[in-house]
């Protein structure tokens, strides 16, 4: 009988002893597919069949002696938005439904060589934008805390499908904050990697100069699992940078101990409120962080709307100029929500965005030297709870600053961490901000805190 | 910003926005435009201040 819920490291361990068969654990997932997506619809296309290949060729390459290491033969889903060689890619989109890449990914090519099973492809929100739409070929993903709850964006059914455990672990994409919304709203770790650290080679761009690629799971340790696969050079995605690839998993074993943060107070006390759980929440991990020997100071930015400001205007610009031709030939065969923000993007002018760009050259500058006697930052993710699906706005991104942009805005790596729960059993969470390539350290906190607290037990009751 | 004044600047655009769909985006421009008005220091900008590079930021 396999586990409902298995963290990646633990089903990596049963499975190289030869104590979980891959088989076994990818049919457990299937099962649990077929038993509750049809409420969490964190699917849009399950591959039972390629992922039964796929373990019966783990399975056997590890019989066989031939262990390729901790993803071999660990179902795990992708982001519609990451190319498959010979299964549609979508965006969640009409427009694309019938889009079938002759390749996979860069990512997933590096995911499938390091032995992970592809389940299927998860729900996004359009094109990474839009949503939750109800308009859209699928329905939009829902929070496995509670269904009647948004699992925040873009990557909703990556979020939904790890915190369900209908599969191990995911892959999102992150342009203003769409891996770490959804860890934060469905209680997974989620790490946006440094800008160019994964490539985008295959994956649907949204904003060419924000887009990044990652991982969502249970723990920080998974994170650094999934990492570990997908970073490298990739000549063919010009941002991708030519730079060493540590031993992440190995770099968790530092502990916390001597790290310096900043705690970046305003942006959630001031520019954009949180509420008293997720305040509370994260004075309570500032403690913990100094009881494992953090120390923690607080440090001023400039405001968060300066960062969105520059960040999102970057992200229509460049996404308006992506679906520029389909949304004068076809416009409405987008959602409504991507095509009017779509529409909002085309009031932007050239000096708009050159002055975006420009902006973001001093504000890189900026974090660069709030961070100089620092390792780290933290602040929070989202300032409340997973809403209501429901109350989730056609502009909602316009109207609150997102505390995730900032850190697009820099390309540093950035990760939401689970940091309690509402008293309604809501996930909370907080975000960790390292410098540019320090992964690393961010995995390495996150992995401390992980461990000296007890939230990483709870799983949703489905 | 008003509806004449968005349908001048769809038309221009060449989208074809269903007729519900205008009232709310020209009543959500405003974001837009309190937005890009953030993106200007007061006093403007020294004129050399490049642009950050896409695909290098500066080494941290």
């Amino acid at each position: 009988m396999v586990p409902d819920y298995l963290t990646v490291a633990e089903a990596g361990r049963l499975i190289e002893k030869r104590e979980l068969s891959p088989v076994e654990l990818t049919e457990s997932r299937l099962e649990r597919i077929a038993k509750f997506d049809g409420r969490l619809n964190s699917f849009i296309r399950v591959l039972a069949e390629e992922a039964r290949a796929a373990a019966r060729q783990a399975e056997a390459e590890i019989a066989a002696g031939h262990y390729r290491g901790p993803l071999h033969g660990i179902p795990i889903g992708l982001k519609d938005i990451y190319e498959t060689a010979g299964v549609a890619t979508t965006g969640h989109s009409k427009v694309m439904q019938d889009h079938v890449p002759r390749q996979d990914a860069f990512s997933v090519a590096r995911l499938k060589a390091a032995g992970a099973i592809v389940v299927g492809k998860l729900a996004t929100h359009e094109f990474a934008l839009g949503g939750p739409s109800f308009d859209v070929p699928w329905p939009p993903a829902r929070n496995p805390w509670d269904t009647s709850r948004f699992t925040g964006g873009s990557s909703s059914g990556t979020g939904a499908a790890v915190a369900a455990g209908l599969v191990l672990g995911g892959t999102g994409s992150d342009t203003g904050g769409s891996i770490r919304g959804p860890a934060a709203y469905c209680g997974l770790a989620g790490l946006k990697p440094t800008y160019g650290l994964i490539s985008r080679m295959g994956i649907l761009p949204l904003a060419f100069s924000l887009d990044h690629a990652g991982p969502l799971a249970w723990t920080a340790e998974d994170c650094a699992i999934l990492l570990q696969a997908m970073a490298g050079h990739d000549p063919a995605d010009p941002a991708s940078a030519n730079h060493p690839i540590p031993d992440y998993r190995a770099a968790l074993k530092g502990g916390a101990k001597g790290l310096k943060i900043g705690l970046v107070r305003h942006f959630y006390e001031a520019d954009n409120e949180a509420n008293a759980a997720v305040k509370g929440a994260i004075e309570s991990a500032a403690k913990t962080l100094e009881g494992l020997g953090c120390t923690v100071s607080e440090v001023r930015l400039s405001p968060l709307a300066d960062w969105v400001a520059c960040g999102v205007t970057i992200m229509l610009a460049e996404a308006y100029a992506i679906h520029e031709e389909n949304l004068r030939r076809r416009f409405t065969d987008y959602g409504e929500i991507f095509r009017d923000r779509m529409a909002l993007a085309g009031l932007l002018t050239a000096a708009d965005y050159v002055e975006a760009v420009r902006r973001r050259r001093e504000l890189v500058e900026e974090l660069d030297r709030a961070m100089a006697g620092l390792d780290l930052v933290m602040t929070a993710a989202a300032p409340t709870e997973a809403p209501p699906i429901e109350a989730v706005g056609k502009f909602a991104t316009f109207e609150r600053p997102l505390l995730t942009m900032p850190f697009n805005v820099t390309g540093s790596p950035a990760m939401s961490v689970r940091c309690g729960f509402t008293d309604g059993g809501l996930p909370l969470s907080f975000q960790i901000v390292g410098k540019r390539f320090a992964d690393a350290t961010v995995l390495r906190l996150a992995h401390a805190y992980e461990e000296a607290t007890e939230w990483r037990k709870r799983r949703p009751a489905l | 910003m008003t509806r004449n004044e968005l349908d001048r600047r769809l038309a221009r655009l060449g989208l074809e926005v269903p007729e519900r769909e205008r009232d709310e985006i020209a009543a959500a421009a405003h974001l837009i435009e309190e937005m890009t008005s953030r993106l200007r220091p007061a006093g403007g900008r020294n004129v050399a201040a490049e642009p950050a590079h896409v695909v290098r930021f500066p080494e941290g």
